[in-house]
């Protein structure tokens, strides 16, 4: 995201509607719209971002819904018995894939070797991944935001310190401290009783300490241009003090870049779960698709369909919120035409 | 032995017992359709004092070609000095075709293991009371160089296994050192530079090599097939661990290559003499054994049946490969016994009532834990109900309560009841891998123990660590938390000593039971002494005795391993002492 800032000056000018004359009712009606308003109209006009943003509603539909879909099939995490459901010779279901018909019962199968039910898997793991990912994304772009304000907008030491930190983080390779950090979680919790729980968090905590440092660096320096600005330099003027300034004054000329990079940054996260789940470091316990993919990755050659589950989950929801992200991000910037 | 490497295998081969061990009915669940194949029994150990080279020629054998032996996930021995090697892979391959000792294992047409010579004329002359062992070195057993092999660098082998400084890890540490004369007090040929022994001795004239024991060993001889009692080149030509590198052969290969955790290369031996050899043969040109390989690729390449894959040997097969490689391999898919138990091990001095230990063995969802560590039910595990695996001599079958264990968890409530506790009401704390396997594996056992009224405290580890980590740690305040452990334990040699001591002595290293009981430690001493024909009984009763008055160990399962052969290799089948492939008879048909 490197186009300028979103004036409200400019957007008025650059969108894409036909310019209309000034003194016609069309023009009083035009003139009440916000910058955002405007925005949203042209999203609402790209069919692929109204059909993405369907898709990423619904999978947030089933995360906050999995007990009620769950329970509605008659199936749950809970294990099951693989010497009732499975055969002895390939360890896999003796109902429904990859071998017979549909089993009503269970109405994405069985997973080889634990019998567990893959479609609460699927469902929980959706959970799991949204949970996640979202915490983090909002952890990170709070964090994020504040920094690059507070940078930005103060310079000097304040300035240097800080981009020194975001500079620090950025040198950290993300996949070796995860890697390094899973086994000292787990040496210090490992006897809790609230392990998991504090699992989950650890990962949030990874996935945003390792994620905030782009979007603090944008705001710094969108910061940076707007300060310089007239209304700024009003404020200021005027008195008022610098944390008003920084909420009433810049924030709102920021949300562009922000809802852009937070848009953007959701399918990241979404896709960094999996990807720690897969190499063992991230969930360990409960449902995950990443955890899945792990395990189903020997059966393909027998059971593709166990693959294929949280493969099109996490293929499907990325692509949508990317494109969901990507549509926002022209919507938002007056400079693209289409 | 344990099973692979020292340590670090043992724990991927720990992880897959405690993610697989259990024992359980094989015939009760509907699904045991095994495609006729059935649990193998490695058949009683036999000797054979007279067997003679060289050994006899086999049918269509034929010549020439190099044999490809993948080892899927099994990492091999670190280094090959025949002294240092303790696991059933490098043992395996270096005792069949690089190096010899004073007596080996062949294998008879029924598939039995049996004791003979090898470089030995006889298996040994012990005196009376087994303290004293002589062996006779044949004239014609050379080194690859073309050097007669002499007593005298056959004592100097021998007294190596004493240096358990410089092989903390090898054989010689369990055998040599508490059985030879001094064994405590000398610390080997390395460690006490220049100190002379008088526990090993040789005659140049009479080419015998003689070891006194400091107590009754009557299973020298067995002790006598592992390579660590065989010759090393005298002085410093043998140091370690410089040596393990690339040790002289005298078998019918020798080493061309090794490159640890990678690959092995043996070929042809010119100097070994079929003549000297009662069993081994040299039929291929080369081997070149390739470790740490992919499941799934070898899988794929052994059931392709392309040129590659029809001389190539694989040691293990993926379980979801299996019905189809039982159908297209036929009997090119070789199912050997392992003289192998996978334990559960409950702290003797937590869990100390005896109902509630045998509520565990009633609680243990044996076949549901099985399936979910990727195990075939009565194919490579079937229910276990002694220390000893079947085909071990003095063997007995017995039931400690009753009946052989299956998962019952009526049964357990019951017996928690007796002891006096509710359902839920006793704690049993255990440790898992967060590997995907065990961590599958573990949620079984969670739900079985807690169907049979107890209530379970899990603590994962790292999927990077073995549990023997934690386990054989008596600091580990994980450790100290912990009330049932577990050990997956293989036979050195077909008889109760490489089992019941290891597991059951106080204070043995693999004891993680902390089982200790005064009448148990005098009658394994006692056993020693016996004489050798009553012994095998002897480890028998004592197994049930253990089994039944203090059913110390919950034995989950007997243990089997798969292997693959190509379509051109020549007479498929496995060794029952190892548990391993019978390299020495492979060949490559036309």
């Amino acid at each position: 995201m490197s186009g300028m800032t979103t004036g409200p000056e400019t957007l008025g000018a650059l969108t894409d509607e036909t310019v209309v004359d000034s003194n016609s009712t069309k023009a009083k009606a035009i003139s009440g719209k916000s910058p955002m308003r405007i925005a949203l109209g042209r999203l609402l006009k790209d069919k692929i971002a109204v059909l993405c943003a369907i898709i990423a509603f619904s999978f947030i539909l089933i995360a906050v819904l999995a007990g009620v879909i769950t329970d509605l099939f008659n199936v749950s995490l809970a294990a099951n018995r693989p010497s009732e459901l499975l055969s002895f010779t390939t360890g896999l279901p003796k109902t429904g894939p990859p071998n017979n018909g549909f089993d009503p019962a269970h109405p994405f199968g069985l997973a080889p070797r634990t019998a567990d039910d893959n479609l609460a898997y699927w469902v929980y793991g959706c959970r799991t991944s949204l949970i996640i990912a979202g915490g983090a994304t909002l952890v990170a772009a709070s964090v994020g935001i504040v920094t690059g304000l507070v940078a930005g907008f103060l310079g000097g030491a304040v300035d240097r310190v800080l981009s020194f930190l975001i500079d620090l983080f950025l040198t950290v390779p993300f996949l070796l401290a995860a890697l390094a950090l899973a086994p000292i979680i787990n040496e210090r919790f490992a006897t809790d009783p609230n392990y998991f729980t504090i699992q989950r968090w650890t990962l949030i905590a990874v996935l945003a300490g390792f994620g905030w440092m782009g979007v603090a660096r944008l705001i710094r320096g969108e910061v940076l241009s707007l300060r310089e600005r007239e209304f700024v330099q009003a404020a200021r003027v005027l008195g008022m003090p610098t944390s008003r300034i920084l909420i009433k004054e810049l924030m709102p000329n920021l949300a562009a870049p922000i809802v852009v990079s937070v848009s953007l940054m959701l399918p990241a996260f979404v896709a960094a779960e999996a990807g720690l789940a897969f190499l063992g470091i991230g969930v360990t316990s409960g449902a995950s698709w990443g955890q899945t993919i792990t395990k189903a990755v020997p059966f393909f050659d027998n059971y593709p369909l166990f693959l294929y589950l949280p493969m099109i989950g996490i293929t499907l929801l990325v692509l949508s919120l990317n494109l969901l992200g990507d549509a926002i991000r022209d919507a938002l910037d007056p400079k693209t035409r289409r | 032995m344990r099973r692979t490497k020292p340590l670090a295998a043992v724990a991927v081969a720990s992880l897959l017992a405690l993610a697989a061990c259990g024992g359980g009915g094989d015939s009760e669940g509907d699904g045991t359709d095994t495609g006729g194949r059935k649990f193998e029994d490695t058949g009683a150990g036999t000797k054979d004092a007279e067997a003679e080279g060289p050994a006899p020629e086999i049918d269509g054998a034929a010549e020439g070609g190099t044999i490809t032996v993948y080892l899927p996930a099994d990492p091999g021995p670190s280094d090959l000095d025949p002294t240092g090697g303790w696991s059933v892979t490098g043992n395996s391959i270096q005792q069949a075709l690089t190096h010899r000792s004073l007596t080996q294992f062949t294998r008879d047409e029924e598939g039995n293991a049996i004791l003979v010579p090898d470089l030995a004329t006889d298996l040994g002359v012990p005196n009376v009371d087994f303290t004293e062992w002589t062996f006779t070195i044949k004239d014609n057993v050379t080194w690859e160089t073309g050097d007669p092999v002499t007593a005298e660098e056959v004592a100097f082998g021998i007294t190596r296994s004493l240096d358990s400084t410089e092989f903390p890890s090898g054989p010689g540490t369990e055998y040599s050192k508490p059985f030879f004369l001094d064994g405590d007090k000398y610390e080997g040929p390395y460690t006490d530079k220049g100190k002379a022994y008088e526990g090993v001795t040789f005659d140049a004239d009479a080419n015998t090599v003689t070891i006194a024991m400091a107590k009754p060993f009557p299973d020298m001889d067995y002790w006598g097939s592992f390579m660590a009692m065989g010759p090393a080149p005298l002085g410093d030509a043998s140091n370690p661990p410089d040596y393990g590198k690339k040790p002289l052969s005298t078998g019918p290969y020798k080493v061309e290559s090794f490159r640890p955790e990678e690959e092995l290369v043996v070929v042809r031996n010119d100097q070994w003499d079929p003549a000297s050899d009662p069993s081994r043969h040299q039929y291929a040109d080369s081997f070149v054994f390739k470790f740490n390989q992919d499941q799934a690729q070898v899988d794929e390449i052994m059931l392709s049946g392309n040129s590659e894959s029809q001389t190539a040997v694989s040691t293990s097969i993926g379980a979801d490969n299996y019905a189809q490689a039982d159908e297209a391999l036929g009997e090119r898919l070789v199912q050997q016994g392992a003289q192998c138990i996978s334990t559960l091990t409950p702290d003797y001095t937590k869990i100390t009532e005896i109902e509630v230990r045998k509520a565990l063995a009633w609680a243990y969802p044996y076949e549901d834990a099985w399936l979910a560590g990727g195990e075939l039910p009565g194919v490579t595990r079937i229910p276990a109900d002694s220390y000893m695996p079947p085909g071990m001599a003095g063997k007995k079958d017995y039931f400690a309560d009753g009946e052989q264990f299956t998962f019952n968890p009526e049964r357990s409530k019951e017996l928690l009841a007796e002891a006096g506790y509710e359902p839920g009401e006793y704690e049993i704390t255990m440790l898992y891998s967060e590997e995907p396997v065990a961590t599958a594996t573990q949620r079984q056992i969670k739900r079985g123990f807690e169907e049979g009224g107890f209530t379970v405290t899990e603590i994962p580890i790292p999927a990077t660590q073995s549990p023997y980590d934690y386990w054989l740690d008596p600091d580990n305040k994980i450790n100290k938390r912990l009330n049932l452990r577990g050990v997956n334990w293989c036979s050195d040699w077909p008889s109760g000593s490489t089992m019941i001591p290891p597991l059951l002595k106080t204070g043995a290293v693999y004891n993680t039971a902390f089982f200790s009981e005064a009448a148990v430690d005098e009658e394994i001493e006692n056993i020693s002494t016996l004489p050798l024909e009553e012994q095998a009984d002897a480890w028998g009763a004592l197994d049930e005795m253990v089994g039944t008055e203090y059913f110390p160990t919950v034995i989950t399962a007997f243990r089997n391993d798969l292997f693959t052969f190509g379509e051109r290799v020549g007479s498929p089948a496995g060794l029952g002492s190892i548990g391993a492939p019978y390299y020495q008879n492979l060949y490559i048909s036309e």
